[in-house]
């Protein structure tokens, strides 16, 4: 390993250590890392930004005088910069009603498309057909009741009573409890997961007693 | 249990949340020094992404987005390793992109890993201006660029698996701000959204924009993401131009995605460390590797961490009904 690789690893644990000592107790170590975390990052985001985007793709075809109809983008960007100024605050509307707008204008269809009609289709399914293995056609019937009895959960304009609201809504929160249970399992070992990549790296790579 | 008085449950429920740190904390070390090697049995959710990039050749081609950031490092960075691993083998070329400038350093870093000669099945990396000779001769298909570099002289290194040439065999983009456009945009032109790469070649002349122009012409999109960035190619990369796309999210997300594969927007997903886990078996059981990784290794740990997580549910909720503390309102906080 080079010094820097090595150096850059002994930062890297430090910091690593730094912010596990919340578990003990708040001290300045730890906020002195997690200050240099949203920092560094903040500044690795700028530099990096103004060397793969705005230099080569603004700057550099600006000063060579060409393209000059990026002189709009880039002027509609810098209005941003007047919210920093009360006068003249109002100007960073436009670049956000720009924004706004060409975004809702571009991602509305795609994202109707894709998050709500082949979704509800995925749903509209046949629970059973000639020849469909059983534990396939479980499934399915898991998935359209499964679909409407959290509908009927979250449909307030009829008290949920009866064998159809009552029953329906009683079983919807059922499931919507065993989709939680679920999401906190996963959530446990995400959170698990990522305290061993640490621990992975504080023993492999800095303490190198394991390979 | 008769024994134990109310004061003792208080006790327990009330003990001090740094005794259950540390025992993690433990619990997490020490099986690392032992190896126990429980098995991992890859799921179809991890299986239908392995078997498609199984199926790809040279001439086809991978995106494979690191959209996540250092927070979700332990458990993307494997996913993309494995993914990177089992596409250099197969000779598939591949796009590494990134969303944020965070995840252009971790794909560096990923692209290092698979590239050092340190790390057992590594490949040898032929740098674009390394080869830039060949290129003047014409060698710009793989099998020829290969036979005539080694026909100069070089040899594989020791240890590694072939050769991977940059430009040929992986482009690695980088970053792009308000991703979505970019892809949309990749729909026309891959070149024109990424003029050069993060080293500042260009990409235009690159042999493998030549065979892949535009998002039409890939055959998988692969994004590593830590939040719901993922969705940006299902929403403008399936939906738009029917671009294939699996995922490799963290363990929180993974059950919001499930729904994807069922109805059919996403041909796979790997969740978490687990999934990472179960590609790196894929690719052992397939040959592509000799040994697993990281991924596989942490699972042992992970397991035995699930173990006290639930012992000390167990053991939370015995204290709470035999203390008799579901029928009080409030615990008495004592720490």
């Amino acid at each position: 390993m080079t010094f820097y690789e090595t150096a850059g690893v002994w930062v890297a644990a430090l910091f690593t250590l730094a912010i596990y000592s919340f578990l003990y107790r708040e001290n300045p170590l730890y906020r002195l890392a997690e200050h240099l975390v949203v920092g560094v990052s903040l500044g690795y985001s700028i530099v990096l930004t103004w060397q793969r985007i705005l230099y080569p793709r603004l700057v550099q075809p600006l000063a060579a005088g060409q393209e000059w109809l990026l002189i709009i983008p880039a002027t509609l960007g810098l209005l941003y910069i007047t919210r920093f100024f009360p006068k003249v605050a109002w100007l960073s509307r436009y670049p956000i009603g720009f924004l706004l707008g060409t975004g809702m204008g571009v991602s509305f269809p795609l994202d109707m498309q894709a998050l709500v009609l082949r979704q509800i289709h995925s749903t509209v399914i046949p629970v059973f057909t000639p020849g469909t293995p059983w534990d396939v056609a479980l499934g399915t019937a898991v998935i359209v009741l499964g679909t409407l009895a959290a509908l009927i959960y979250f449909f307030f304009s009829k008290p949920h009573k009866g064998p159809f609201f009552g029953l329906g809504s009683r079983v919807g929160i059922w499931l919507i409890m065993i989709g939680f249970g679920a999401t906190f399992g996963f959530t446990v070992m995400g959170r698990i997961s990522l305290l061993i990549g640490r621990v992975q790296f504080l023993l492999a790579d800095w303490l190198r007693v394991i390979h | 249990m008769s024994g134990m008085n109310a004061n003792t449950w208080e006790k327990m429920l009330n003990i001090d949340r740094r005794w259950i740190f540390l025992m993690i904390g433990v619990v997490v070390i020490v099986p690392f020094f032992i190896r126990m090697g429980l098995p991992v049995v890859p799921t179809d959710e991890v299986r239908s992404v392995y078997s498609l990039i199984d199926t790809l050749e040279a001439d086809d081609a991978v995106f494979v987005g690191w959209d996540f950031d250092p927070g979700t490092e332990a458990e993307n960075q494997p996913m993309g390793i494995a993914v990177l691993r089992h596409a250099f083998s197969r000779h598939v070329p591949v796009f590494v992109t990134a969303v944020s400038p965070l995840g252009q350093g971790l794909a560096g870093q990923g692209l290092a890993s698979v590239f050092d000669t340190r790390t057992p099945g590594n490949f040898a990396l032929v740098r674009w201006a390394d080869w830039e000779p060949f290129r003047a001769a014409g060698h710009a298909g793989r099998d020829s660029l290969e036979a005539a570099w080694e026909a100069a002289g070089n040899a594989l290194p020791e240890g590694a698996l072939g050769w991977v040439f940059e430009g040929v065999d992986f482009a690695h983009l980088g970053y792009q701000p308000l991703f979505s456009l970019v892809i949309l945009g990749m729909g026309s032109s891959i070149a024109a959204q990424y003029p050069t790469d993060v080293s500042g070649n260009p990409v235009p002349e690159m042999p493998m924009l030549h065979a892949h122009k535009n998002l039409r012409d890939v055959d998988l999109a692969v994004t590593l993401a830590g939040s719901s960035a993922c969705m940006w190619c299902v929403i403008y990369g399936n939906a738009k131009v029917g671009l294939p796309v699996a995922f490799g999210v963290t363990a929180v997300m993974a059950t919001d995605y499930f729904p994807y594969i069922q109805s059919g927007q996403i041909v796979g997903m790997m969740g978490g460390l687990r999934g990472a886990a179960e590609y790196e078996v894929l690719e052992t059981e397939g040959g592509y590797t000799q040994a697993t990784g990281n991924a596989y290794r942490g699972m042992d740990v992970q397991s035995l961490a699930h173990i006290v997580i639930i012992l000390l549910v167990i053991l939370g909720n015995i204290a709470f009904f035999a203390g008799g503390f579901h029928r009080k309102t409030a615990l008495k906080a004592r720490r």
